[in-house]
């Protein structure tokens, strides 16, 4: 017998599309911005998120760290005095919107402004899932090469701001930032991009800033 | 390899609608998915995932197929529309990156082949 063609339409993000929905109308409800990190393992996330928790005084920050396994971000954010949760996805290469959500429904949500969530390091797959946030962070360190936003174009398409890292290594790595800002350009133009030392704390304050005034 | 989880989603809906068949399908032979260009799917690694995931079910041993939908935008400055350049973003006319992404990032499950 002829096999017969029956047409369907199913969305197939719908499952992680409903937990996005419901952080982001928890959110709402308790006027938060969230905010999602992305970069490779050793671009420098975590210690980018220490050293401007400081900095960021009047907004009350929490952090929610994605990890493979151990609780070591955690434990390093922990040390800040702000609330924090480490989420373990167990070799899951991203975090997924029905994780996030039930980590932050656990957080003081009342006490806070702000909460950060930090992706498992990985340039592909944490863009590929919404987690309910108001934007994706794009992550990148002078060390990685100029050329990724081209070749992870997705991430650097869906991030509505990007920090380049560790920029005080700049006069020991082959690494142009005029082209990488260019090809930032050309996948995502008019996203502001931030050029940070977390070591010398070059151009902290501007990135805090544009944290502090981003409302989603 | 978040194919894996895609994947997941897929087979469930796949297993659904083929309960919603009516009278019910002797069997599966084929899911075609659509998916946008922009998304990161490595066709290898989506089938290789379905082979595992369908396993077992009632779709097993089907085919997956999967449709390519190109990424097209529209130019917020000239008014241009066409198919974009991944990983490039710009206007194919005026060379802005002031564009509105028309398709690209499709995801769904759109025809089951069965034998009746």
């Amino acid at each position: 017998m002829k096999p017969e063609n029956i047409k369907v339409y199913r969305d197939l993000m719908g499952e992680n599309e409903k937990w996005a929905a419901e952080t982001r109308a928890l959110l709402q409800k308790h006027k938060l911005i969230m905010i999602n990190l992305i970069g490779a393992p050793g671009c420098g996330k975590t210690t980018l998120l220490e050293s401007i928790v400081g900095m960021l005084k009047d907004i009350r920050v929490a952090v929610l760290e994605g990890d493979v396994e151990t609780t070591r971000d955690a434990e390093r954010i922990s040390k800040l005095q702000i609330p924090v949760s480490q989420l373990i996805t167990g070799g899951a290469c991203h975090l997924e919107a029905k994780l996030v959500h039930y980590a932050l429904k656990d957080l003081p949500l009342e006490d806070l402004d702000l909460v950060v969530v930090e992706n498992v390091g990985n340039l592909v797959c944490p863009a590929e899932f919404d987690v309910g946030e108001h934007a994706k962070i794009a992550v990148l360190s002078v060390t990685e090469g100029e050329d990724k936003p081209l070749k992870y174009p997705l991430l650097f398409r869906e991030c509505k701001a990007a920090v380049l890292t560790k920029i005080d290594l700049l006069p020991y790595v082959p690494f142009n930032i005029d082209a990488c800002c260019e090809n930032i350009r050309q996948v995502n133009a008019g996203i502001p991009i931030f050029k940070v030392s977390s070591m010398s704390g070059a151009g902290l304050s501007e990135w805090c800033a544009w944290v502090s005034k981003f409302q989603g | 390899m978040h194919e894996l989880s895609m994947c997941q989603s897929l087979v469930d809906a796949v297993l659904q609608e083929m309960g919603r068949v009516q009278p019910p399908p002797k069997k599966l032979v084929a899911a075609r998915m659509a998916v946008g260009a922009l998304h990161q799917v490595v066709p290898e690694n989506m089938t290789f995932a379905y082979e595992i995931l369908t396993k077992d079910t009632a779709a097993a041993g089907s085919r997956l197929d999967i449709r390519w939908i190109p990424v097209t935008a529209k130019c917020r400055a000239c008014g241009w529309t066409g198919s974009v350049e991944i990983p490039f973003f710009l206007c194919g006319s005026c060379n802005s990156g002031d564009l509105e992404l028309l398709t690209g990032k499709e995801l769904f499950l759109e025809n089951l082949e069965v034998e009746q």
